[in-house]
């Protein structure tokens, strides 16, 4: 059995307490639902694989900052490029960071989970500019280090997986330098998903 | 050898069910069987017909018993014993000349139909064998004995199985109609 994180690593003894928890007669022995299960896991497996790897549906090629570039500039590129994030290019042309919105959020106090709507109620309620702080910063002070990133042969599940587990909502990929080569984001998931 | 291993078995046995599981396997039984054998005694005061046939204590061991099995869903119980019984009275209409023969081919044959048919009810080869081997008052009866008592004795016992499996939290019956 294709085994990769002992999920499938199903004793009798499993089953057996299984079967004892559920109320009434199975008639079926522990060894055939250890093979039904066997075989469905693997179908999953393959259902999932056939998602597709990272390089099936990342965005390229992707913009990007570089480290020394004033957080105001970057949030000008952004802005003018209509995304919400970007990975941070260090000298040598690696991901070494990535900025987000996110990022802007915590730098301005608000919690990461704040959306456009805090801002601007916070933005009512407080005098001055909440984002005047900002104009000495550097992306390299701002930007969540390490960078989650994946590559090119990261199947689409792990992708999901990842950024569930993170909490973010893209992952730059790249090369086994380190260098970018796209991003996938949650949109291109999304899209993913019907085909696209 | 491959062949000679295959004997030894791979598996255990599934545990046993709790004490609960018993006592409405044994309640629903003794209420299923209780009804079809009093009619059968009405019926066969009235008209000479019997109702109870040796395939519905292999019935109500699964409506009653094993009530999420497959083979014990209302689609094959029912479907089991009339395609079965149909089977039986054919192969003793036409080989009947021959028990052993008849009697072969009417269980042999229901297993293939009830195969075929997503019927597959194990009473439902007990009621073919009858059809053969349960003598002159089975014999008379033609084809209806797919009606009565295949039918009937299977609906009561069905209809038993809905009203008396349902009643506690952690039993459902059926999981499935047809």
């Amino acid at each position: 059995m294709n085994d990769q994180c002992g999920f499938t690593d199903l004793t009798e003894e499993d089953v057996l307490d299984a079967m004892r928890s559920m109320q009434g007669y199975v008639d079926i022995t522990p060894g055939t639902f250890r093979e039904i299960y066997a075989l469905a896991y693997d179908l999953a497996l393959k259902r999932v694989r056939s998602l597709g790897k990272a390089e099936d549906i990342m965005t390229a090629p992707v913009h990007c900052l570089h480290k020394g570039m004033s957080a105001s500039e970057a949030a000008a590129l952004m802005a003018g490029l209509g995304i919400s994030g970007a990975p941070v290019l260090d000298g040598e042309g690696r991901v070494c960071g990535v900025v987000s919105e996110k990022d802007y959020l915590r730098t301005m106090g608000l919690p990461g989970t704040a959306s456009f709507m805090t801002v601007v109620s916070t933005c009512l309620s407080t005098p001055g500019c909440m984002v005047a702080d900002m104009r000495k910063l550097l992306v390299d002070d701002i930007m969540s280090t390490p960078p989650v990133v994946a590559s090119r042969e990261t199947p689409v599940a792990e992708l999901s997986e990842m950024l569930a587990r993170h909490s973010i909502n893209r992952l730059p990929i790249c090369d086994d330098a380190g260098r970018p080569v796209g991003i996938v984001t949650r949109t291109d998931l999304v899209g993913s998903m019907c085909g696209r | 050898m491959d062949y000679f291993k295959k004997m030894r078995g791979t598996t255990q046995s599934p545990p046993r069910v709790a004490l609960p599981e018993v006592l409405w396997s044994w309640v629903g039984a003794v209420i299923g069987i209780a009804l079809v054998g009093l009619l059968h005694a009405r019926m066969v005061d009235q008209a000479g017909q019997a109702l109870l046939i040796g395939s519905f204590g292999a019935t109500a061991v699964l409506v009653y018993g094993a009530i999420r099995s497959p083979l014990a869903q209302p689609r094959n119980v029912l479907g089991g014993h009339v395609l079965s019984a149909l089977i039986g009275v054919c192969a003793q209409q036409t080989l009947g000349a021959t028990p052993w023969l008849a009697a072969a081919v009417a269980v042999a044959t229901a297993i293939a139909v009830m195969h075929l048919t997503k019927t597959l009810h194990p009473p439902g080869g007990a009621t073919a064998l009858i059809a053969v081997i349960g003598g002159d008052s089975v014999h008379g009866l033609g084809y209806m004995y797919a009606l009565v008592p295949a039918g009937l004795g299977a609906v009561i016992l069905l209809l038993v199985a809905l009203v008396v499996n349902n009643i506690p939290k952690g039993r459902r019956y059926p999981e499935f109609w047809f």
